[in-house]
């Protein structure tokens, strides 16, 4: 049983943050919230969500699980007007989801779990270094890079106690410090990573600008990075690989 | 180099180097020369000549060039031509003759002390010496990067080993590549923006041809190897090809001949190449051999080649997540 009403930018969010890594995806219907997790097929990037209850106008669940093609539903969230509320109705026995907004019927099919990459497991990191900022910070950040390489090196400077962002490329070079002053917090510890640009882009069009951003980062591990989403209610774990030296 | 005739017929399209991936057999001497004219355009010549003199630029182009195929985890195989074609020493021995010439200009340009002559000359005047052949194959052993010596063709050789499928590009300039039979061919592996990809499946079918009307096609037009025919260029060709069916049709409807038209076919069609070659593909370079022997043996200047050697040790591949799972 899935019985749910919800704004559609609060669907919105939800499926852009996914649909950055995966075409498809496994959504758990449970008593609390949704739950969603993927990883891309080159099992670089993976993405954990979870949307409460309260984020929904109304939502009645009682542990299912269906199958959606992401671009199928953006689409038709980008049916709503912002305001908006739509609503579904999951129908057990023709496994397709009756979704309404504002007299507009859509009636999708979905797609059988099974059939669905298989979801990852949580990879258990124990990240010494976190930063605090600003989506807006991440944002401006990842542009600078992308403008001269395809690679970006994120680190923590110990001894000044600085976030610092490095990318460089075959002439130009890039380098941002944010202090102390400059983020929301920061907990200092040795880090240093070099990520793929071309998922951190991708992840970084979800993150909204007038978000706060958590980054923990290790010494060649993975970065972990979260923020919420509406009001609180959603929140999105990124995780990304990183490139590693050939040893 | 080559010809670029052929540039009209060849269906080329800009590739992202991320999109690229696995082995390109480089054409060795074509991608040194590039970096042989770059870096003798754009640095002083102290930085990379020894106290006896001896130009090594090409260690220079070395660091340079090397980074970016492993930056984008691509193995680099470098093919380096074998002696001459017979045919082939009529053009080799023309450019001489210019690098001669050249050579007179600059002599009267470093008296003038005209800078921008001087550096286009210098430019001109490069070629793959003796010490530049053998430092070459020392610097890329000590970075791991395969050699591969091809019996004649470097180009030839690069595109057989992609036929028979140890290479997935072959990495040159030269337009012949295609008629070398190279199924897809990365140009431009040395400029700053992305490399151009030369399909040859592509090109056969966008005009209707076989790989050997294409060659036809080409010695009409002129290659390295021989003279074309007087006032034939892409567009007559590949209408009197598609006329008359092959090359001997073509000549025979307009009175007209090519000289060794049968050899330069041949030479197309059953290059010299060999089966006799391996390598690896995972690489691992030793840097500081490599840095010992361009800056301590050869006295290149060390700041000049610090960058590309920073950049081949910090080269990373992607891992994926379940490392951490």
């Amino acid at each position: 049983m899935f019985k749910a009403i919800v704004s559609a930018e609060t669907l919105t969010s939800t499926l852009d943050s996914i649909s950055v890594l995966v075409d498809e995806c496994k959504i758990h219907l449970e008593e609390e919230g949704l739950e969603i997790r993927a990883v891309d097929p080159a099992n670089v990037g993976m993405v954990d969500l979870s949307l409460d209850a309260a984020a929904f106008e109304s939502y009645e669940a009682d542990g299912g699980l269906i199958g959606v093609d992401l671009s199928r539903l953006e689409d038709i969230a980008g049916m709503a007007e912002s305001g908006q509320l739509i609503q579904f109705e999951l129908d057990e026995e023709t496994r397709k989801l009756h979704i309404q907004i504002d007299g507009l019927e859509y009636t999708l099919a979905l797609i059988d779990p099974d059939s669905i990459r298989q979801e990852p497991d949580i990879p258990d990191l124990d990240l010494p270094a976190e930063v605090v900022l600003e989506g807006k910070d991440l944002n401006r950040s990842v542009t600078a890079a992308d403008m001269v390489s395809d690679h970006i090196a994120l680190g923590v400077d110990e001894t000044d106690e600085f976030f610092y962002v490095n990318a460089e490329g075959d002439t130009d070079d890039v380098h941002l410090e944010l202090t102390r002053d400059d983020l929301i917090d920061l907990q200092v510890g040795p880090a240093r990573s070099l990520f793929s640009l071309d998922y951190l882009k991708d992840m970084n069009k979800a993150i909204p600008s007038d978000t706060e951003v958590t980054l923990a980062l290790g010494e060649e591990f993975p970065i972990k990075m979260y923020f919420g989403f509406a009001e609180g209610d959603g929140q999105v774990t990124y995780m990304l690989a990183p490139r590693i030296q050939s040893d | 180099m080559g010809n670029a005739a052929l540039r009209d017929i060849a269906v080329i399209d800009d590739v992202p180097f991320e999109d690229i991936e696995g082995v390109v057999a480089v054409d060795a001497h074509n991608w040194l020369y590039r970096y042989l004219t770059t870096t003798v355009k754009w640095t002083s010549s102290g930085k990379y000549t020894t106290t006896d003199g001896t130009e090594v630029a090409n260690l220079l182009g070395i660091v340079q060039g090397v980074p970016k195929f492993f930056e984008n985890d691509i193995v680099p195989v470098m093919v380096f031509d074998g002696g001459p074609s017979e045919l082939k020493s009529d053009e080799i021995e023309s450019r001489r003759e210019q690098r001669q010439t050249y050579e007179d200009q600059l002599e009267v340009a470093r008296e003038e002390g005209d800078q921008v002559a001087i550096a286009q000359l210098e430019s001109r005047t490069q070629r793959l010496t003796e010490t530049i052949q053998e430092t070459s194959r020392e610097l890329f052993e000590r970075l791991d990067v395969p050699v591969v010596e091809a019996p004649a063709e470097g180009e030839a050789q690069a595109a057989h080993m992609v036929r028979r499928g140890d290479a997935d590009y072959v990495g040159s300039e030269d337009y012949d590549a295609l008629l070398f039979g190279s199924p897809l061919t990365l140009r431009q592996l040395t400029s700053k923006g992305d490399p151009e990809l030369m399909d040859l499946d592509a090109t056969l079918a966008h005009h209707d041809l076989t790989l050997e009307q294409l060659i036809d096609a080409a010695i009409l037009i002129g290659t390295d190897f021989n003279e074309g025919v007087r006032g034939i260029g892409p567009k007559t060709a590949l209408k009197a090809i598609g006329e008359h069916g092959d090359m001997w049709s073509v000549l025979e409807a307009r009175g007209e001949s090519v000289e060794y038209g049968d050899r330069v076919r041949q030479l197309f069609r059953e290059p010299n190449v060999t089966d006799d070659y391996e390598f690896e593909t995972s690489l691992e370079p030793d840097i500081e051999a490599a840095r010992a022997y361009v800056v301590d043996e050869w006295g290149v200047d060390a700041d000049e080649v610090e960058r590309g050697f920073e950049r081949i040790e910090e080269s990373a591949v992607q891992s994926g997540l379940d490392r951490w799972t």
